[in-house]
């Protein structure tokens, strides 16, 4: 209920920003509405943007669970995208249902690294995960910007940018009249699994556990550090293979600044699904309808797209509030 | 001689928009709240000081739309995080993603009908320091500054005053150790630390303002473009101080500006090895360097009165 009232809340105050504008609010969420669902085309482009949200929102889901902050989606995104280029690339012979595979398995476990060293830094020297996941997405990001000035960008583009990646690497498409890539099909059997991680198994139970009560955690025999580390790494590997299906299903190429954005709205997601695996799914699709429907909300009415970053973060801000009064402390 | 005086006068232009925010988010993080929205405060301020100077016809009053523009983005915070409990990390990030939709939004939907347009405006002069500026060298380039960044070097020392050797910086500093006790000697924390967040916004708005209107001269969509994060980590590496958020804000600038000058250079690396310093030293003073490197021990924590 009250991710869908901050929603709510959210775009009346941006329908003010609307007539501010000069437009009329209701013909640009009807344009914007059109933009996101009129064609299967456009419902293809939507979940196509909504599938690393929801990858990476559902790490962030679980960290948060625990009371394990981590906003080091961004690094992670860059560096599994950046791995699973690398091997794209590497590997070209390999038989075109292996090589996805294996691309997607070094994104994810590239991923997992990145989150690893965050996690070791937090846990050996006693750093806050906020601000070593914070720190850690700079030089991430930088990471990729330096490979692809180096042995992984493509000679006389002038963008920085790989080379094309080879056909056999590509997710296939799955729906016939639009581009929508296997990767949703993929975000959808991990939203089950983290479903019954969460909820059904040992480790959900102690993520859940140390969330509500450190002390009490320590009291019932969990080692804090170990769930910690065991969630940031899983966290981590969920947005690296975000980062990698963003590769190999959208862009087919490893392109600079490609992850901009993508893990602090995985964040907002997170908060918006109420911290539950199968309400993330509904959240990042809000989130990636909401950009795609954008676009055409611009081109119909004159609305300009950054409307959507708008909504973005005052849903995230009313969310948090929410959070914080009903817990008399703050829950995250 | 010439070189040297020409990196440190870039390492200056460059520090001087960090240093800013960096002052306001000690405040705000000495009273203990994370400064995490710095960087879209500073992004409003840079927006509102070109929009505001557009408006009103006077760089002066842009400047006062500045400080004004990032208040009113850090008030959102005060509210969230100081009056509500929100998370004042997450709720940082949140204003940052509000900060960039709503600068971007005003620019087009205001001023460009759906477009964005280039709002020139005059960029502020230089002023120089009567003696040191015509020294033979250095003078042109170190004492011939805009005026604002002289501003910013005076306030690292008031706000070293005001913190250590004032009883509101007492209050402030104690607010962000044990809120609790401040409460019982009869201070009231919340609107301390409302207070301090909004005054770190006022601040970042000045850093945003000094990036478009001192050095830029227009608005560009995200324009600040992470310098309200790198601020964060110049905290950090100053430990809290003001003085040494200068070091850090200069150590940044400095690495920044021989980025620049280096690309020419043949090296086995690119540029952007040295981009990763500033996050990577950050760490290092977090981490390996922890021992003098303490948060002050109430920031994070929501302090709300039982009701």
């Amino acid at each position: 209920m009250r991710p869908i009232l901050a929603v709510a809340l959210a775009l009346a105050l941006t329908a003010l920003l609307i007539v501010a504008a000069g437009k009329n609010p209701f013909l640009a969420y009807a344009a914007l509405g059109h933009g996101a669902f009129g064609s299967w085309d456009r419902i293809g482009a939507g979940l196509n943007k909504a599938t690393p949200y929801v990858l990476t929102g559902l790490g962030v889901a679980l960290c948060f669970r625990a009371r394990v902050i981590n906003i080091g989606g961004e690094g992670q995104i860059a560096l599994g995208g950046l791995a699973a280029t690398w091997t794209a690339l590497t590997f070209p012979q390999a038989p075109p249902v292996v090589l996805p595979v294996l691309a997607l398995a070094a994104g994810a476990l590239a991923g997992a690294g990145w989150a690893a060293v965050a996690a070791a830094i937090r846990l050996h020297r006693g750093v806050h995960e906020v601000l070593v996941t914070l720190l850690l997405n700079f030089v991430g990001v930088l990471i990729v910007s330096e490979a692809l000035q180096g042995s992984l960008g493509e000679p006389g583009a002038g963008f920085p940018q790989s080379p094309l990646l080879p056909r056999s690497s590509w997710l296939p498409r799955v729906l016939s009249g639009s581009d929508l890539h296997a990767g949703i099909l993929l975000a959808l059997v991990l939203v089950v699994v983290a479903h019954a991680l969460l909820w059904r198994m040992p480790f959900g139970f102690r993520l859940r556990v140390l969330g509500a009560s450190a002390p009490a955690a320590v009291y019932a025999g969990i080692s804090p550090a170990r769930v910690l580390f065991r969630v940031m790494v899983l966290a981590g590997a969920l947005a690296g293979l975000a980062g990698a299906v963003e590769v190999l299903g959208v862009h087919y190429r490893l392109i600079d600044g490609f992850s901009h954005g993508f893990g602090f709205n995985a964040v907002a997601i997170a908060l918006l699904g109420a911290l539950n695996p199968l309400t993330v799914l509904p959240a990042g699709l809000f989130f990636g309808f909401l950009e795609t429907g954008a676009l055409a909300m611009q081109r119909a009415v004159g609305v300009p797209t950054p409307l959507v970053a708008v909504i973005q973060g005052l849903t995230m801000i009313f969310i948090l509030s929410a959070m914080g009064l009903s817990g008399r402390r703050s829950k995250v | 001689m010439d070189a040297t005086a020409d990196l440190l006068a870039a390492a200056l232009r460059i520090a001087t928009p960090l240093l800013f925010a960096a002052l306001g988010g000690i405040l705000s993080e000495r009273a203990g709240v994370f400064a995490v929205g710095l960087e879209g405060m500073m992004l409003t301020g840079a927006f509102a000081a070109v929009i505001g100077t557009h408006a009103l016809g006077h760089a002066g009053l842009g400047l006062l739309a500045s400080v004004g523009g990032g208040a009113l983005l850090a008030a959102v915070v005060a509210v969230a995080t100081v009056r509500c409990g929100a998370d004042q990390m997450v709720t940082g990030l949140g204003v940052n993603i509000l900060a960039l939709g709503l600068t971007s939004f005003l620019l087009r939907g205001l001023f460009g009908r759906g477009e964005a347009p280039t709002i020139r405006v005059t960029p502020l002069s230089s002023v120089s320091v009567p003696v040191l500026g015509d020294l033979p060298g250095v003078g042109p380039l170190l004492f011939q500054q805009p005026a604002l960044t002289y501003v910013g070097l005076v306030l690292v020392v008031l706000m070293f005053v005001v913190l250590q050797r004032t009883g509101a910086g007492l209050t402030l500093r104690a607010v962000g150790e044990n809120p609790a006790a401040v409460f019982a000697s009869g201070a009231d924390p919340i609107r301390v630390r409302f207070l301090a967040v909004i005054g770190a916004g006022a601040l970042a708005g000045v850093g945003g303002a000094v990036l478009s209107l001192q050095q830029v001269g227009t608005f560009t969509d995200g324009m600040t473009n992470g310098r309200g994060y790198l601020a964060l980590a110049a905290i950090i590496v100053g430990r809290w101080s003001p003085g040494g958020a200068l070091v850090g804000c200069l150590l940044f600038g400095a690495a920044d500006a021989l980025q620049l000058r280096i690309q020419g250079l043949r090296l086995p690396f690119s540029s952007y090895v040295i981009q990763m310093l500033p996050y990577i030293v950050s760490l290092a003073v977090l981490g390996g360097l922890g021992r003098g490197a303490r948060l002050p021990a109430a920031i994070g924590i929501p302090f709300l009165r039982k009701p």
